[in-house]
């Protein structure tokens, strides 16, 4: 990690420890917004802060840490497809894209069929898990066969939004349904082949992404943990004198850093390949072993924080709803499985 | 990280030797083949690797093959596993055990004694764990009393890989009485043929016997060959352990990773292909698999940067062989039935050679010896994350102290 993203990450970590594991979305995404968080990774033409995809997987993996209740992924998404995209109003969008507006970015797979009607586009079909959308400008969509990728302005007559009551509380996922919305052709990102290319490096950006946060929220539950675990007293001594839990505290982080340092090779070698078969593999293979180590650490740290674990106020429940959602964002652990042995047995 | 064109171009220099000098059809040579043959064939693989330099990139300077730098040395590890060369089993204590406590510690003399004739193929083993002295080395009770210009050695030492072949005995006793009892430990380098010492092959789970109990009945070994001060010898020992300084997991969790296509075999063998089940649990092991070798990998770059924090090691080891464990048992359940029949095992293969019945037997080795997973968790949850060490004083009721 170089010396700049290194300080970035360490101001990151400061700021959202202020703001507290229950900060919520109104707190925490005008400050993200305002620090240039969205900046991270694009380059220092496009006004950004020039630390690339490492640089982006370091703050999710700080939003992860911090529990943060912001669309973060979804708009670093958004801002990543209209810079790799070739269109008139590239530049104007990533200005506004990085500052006062914000697009959603589905965070799950999506069902929309592309038809074509005289000279206009129409998407019919259904989106699930839109981080925030009720704040979006604009969603970014694609079309089912990766055809196309378009940004589709929110309040438009054949678009309705319908906000889902999650159990995690960090994260507010809207489903949208579509009904014939004509896509405006200023507004389209990708067609064909290039469309296909994208779309592929964004469902590895939005792996990456949850890999990086579940990282981040492993290292944050089990430090939790073992700082509550030193603390508790129990029998006339620490909880943490005990091998039973010490050795459970050895085992999930053995686990965790297993999968920080999975993602951390995975960003190095695939960071000009995101596009391509290969790197979408090795996202998926990433976020695959992440999140199914967030989950356990997160079921644990409840565990072994006892009666206290179970009440609202204290932070495990936050950990454990957010690590078993992440489970089912993007490509879902059971179907990332078996595409990743399918892979691998088809190159054997 | 710069591109390193001397780092491409030692990775192609090795690659080509590989593919020119690793013996065809190997596997098929040791698999089912007696321990005598397989003794034969290390010791050539061995001759020519010393003979190219290979066997010893981690020697310092000006000697043969040596005075390579800690990256280079992985990159020679990185092109072994993935040629799926034979694993230098035979002489894993020599060439770092041996070689590098006696470069850390030995006398001028002593360097120039052992270290030719290592190069010239003499064996050493291990005598440090004992019957009643495994995880807890520092209580073993094997007395080196001095006598003169001698030592005199009696006790039992166990677990001693290969030593019905070795030469030389790396031998850690107590020559002191010490609280702590890490104080009166002294270490010698022990010439096998000694008077006084015998060598027992322990019959393993698998039917092989690849370990040796040693024992020592009234052995004289000479006061020049100890090695570090009297009472010192488990400063000495750490230097032995800590020897490979990562590259083992370096080439295991590289072999692991070259090895997955066998389970992928063993499913099209049974039928197992097409099986959803299977094909899932391999979904899940193979980011393991790759974690593994991301971890080995960055264990190594932290060691040669200097960044190395206590406890990493352990978390390395524990982690690949929860994943070696998983593995094998992913093998076994492909296997099935098949899998509960005796076949011949491929010797010196590494740990995953598709003969899955003995891969998980052998995968015991990994989770029990070199600090057995009990003993890196305590070392995790104590170092990494300062939780608070064991109470050194206990008593059961109803025992008396």
């Amino acid at each position: 990690m170089s010396q700049a993203l290194n300080e970035l990450r360490d101001s990151a970590r400061q700021v959202l420890g202020k703001l507290g594991l229950a900060a919520d979305e109104n707190q925490t995404w005008p400050l993200l917004v305002e620090l240039g968080w969205l900046l991270v990774a694009l380059p220092e033409d496009d006004g950004g802060l020039e630390q690339g995809l490492a640089g982006a997987v370091a703050f999710h993996t700080e939003l992860g840490r911090g529990l943060a209740a912001a669309p973060y992924a979804s708009a670093l998404l958004a801002i990543d497809a209209v810079q790799h995209a070739e269109f008139a109003q590239r530049q104007s969008f990533l200005e506004r894209f990085t500052a006062a507006e914000y697009v959603a970015a589905p965070m799950a797979a999506s069902h929309l069929d592309l038809r074509r009607d005289g000279s206009r586009l129409l998407l019919t079909g259904g989106v699930a898990a839109l981080e925030s959308a009720d704040r979006a400008t604009h969603l970014l969509l694609s079309s089912q066969d990766d055809r196309c990728v378009a940004l589709v302005p929110t309040r438009q007559p054949g678009l309705s939004l319908r906000a889902r009551n999650t159990w995690d509380p960090s994260r507010r996922l809207f489903e949208a349904q579509l009904q014939d919305v004509p896509l405006d052709p200023a507004l389209l990102l990708a067609q064909g082949e290039a469309a296909q290319l994208l779309c592929r490096r964004l469902r590895s950006l939005r792996e990456l992404s949850l890999a990086a946060d579940a990282v981040g929220g492993a290292a944050a539950a089990l430090t939790m943990t073992v700082e509550y675990l030193q603390t508790r007293r129990q029998f006339g001594r620490p909880l943490a004198l005990f091998q039973a839990l010490k050795h459970r505290c050895a085992d999930l982080c053995a686990l965790s850093v297993a999968a920080e340092a999975q993602l951390a090779d995975t960003v190095s070698r695939y960071e000009t390949r995101l596009a391509e078969p290969d790197g979408e593999l090795a996202a998926k293979t990433a976020r695959q072993l992440a999140c199914s180590v967030y989950a356990r650490v997160a079921e644990e740290a409840l565990q072994l924080h006892g009666g206290i674990g179970m009440t609202s106020e204290h932070a495990c429940h936050r950990f454990l709803k957010r690590a078993l959602l992440d489970e089912q964002l993007g490509l879902p652990a059971a179907q990332a499985a078996c595409d990743i042995a399918g892979a691998f047995i088809a190159a054997c | 990280m710069k591109p390193d064109n001397t780092a491409d171009a030692l990775r192609m220099e090795v690659r080509s030797w590989l593919h020119e000098h690793l013996p065809r059809q190997w596997r098929k040579a040791m698999t089912g083949c007696d321990q005598e043959a397989f003794v034969r064939a290390q010791r050539e693989w061995f001759y020519k690797l010393a003979a190219a330099g290979y066997a010893t990139p981690h020697w310092p300077q000006g000697w043969p093959g040596g005075g390579r730098p800690l990256a280079e040395q992985k990159i020679i590890y990185e092109e072994v596993a993935r040629a799926d060369a034979p694993r230098l089993i035979l002489y894993f204590v020599s060439l770092y055990h041996a070689a590098c406590t006696i470069l850390e510690w030995g006398t001028q003399e002593q360097k120039q004694l052992y270290l030719p004739r290592i190069l010239k193929g003499e064996v050493w083993c291990q005598g440090f764990s004992e019957p009643n002295a495994g995880s807890d080395l520092a209580s073993l009770k094997t007395r080196a009393e001095r006598k003169g210009d001698r030592y005199v050695i009696n006790g039992q030492k166990t677990w001693s890989t290969m030593a019905q072949y070795a030469d030389r005995c790396l031998l850690l006793a107590r020559s002191g009485k010490s609280d702590p009892p890490q104080g009166g430990l002294s270490y010698f380098l022990l010439d096998l043929r000694s008077k006084g010492v015998s060598v027992r092959p322990i019959a393993q789970i698998t039917g092989d016997d690849e370990f040796a109990e040693i024992f020592f009945d009234d052995v004289e070994i000479p006061v020049e060959n100890r090695i570090g001060a009297d009472g010192e010898g488990w400063a000495v020992a750490q230097s032995t352990l800590s020897s490979e300084r990562g590259l083992t997991l370096v080439e295991l969790t590289q072999r692991m990773r070259y090895a997955l296509p066998r389970i992928v075999a063993t499913m099209r063998e049974q039928g197992l292909i097409d099986d959803g089940a299977r094909r899932r649990e391999l979904g899940e092991l193979i980011p393991k698999v790759h974690a593994a070798c991301a971890l080995a990998d960055r264990y190594l770059l932290k060691r040669i940067s200097g960044e190395e924090a206590p406890g990493d090691a352990s978390v390395v080891k524990l982690y690949y062989s929860r994943v070696l464990r998983e593995f094998v048992s992913l093998g076994m359940r492909c296997g099935g039935l098949s899998a509960q029949f005796q076949e011949d095992f491929t010797r010196g293969g590494g740990q995953e050679t598709g003969n899955w019945p003995v891969d998980f037997m052998n995968s015991y080795n990994w989770s029990i010896a070199g600090g057995s997973d009990e003993v890196q968790r305590n070392i995790i949850s104590e170092r990494l994350l300062r939780m608070p060490r064991e109470p050194r004083n206990w008593q059961l009721s109803g025992e008396r102290s």
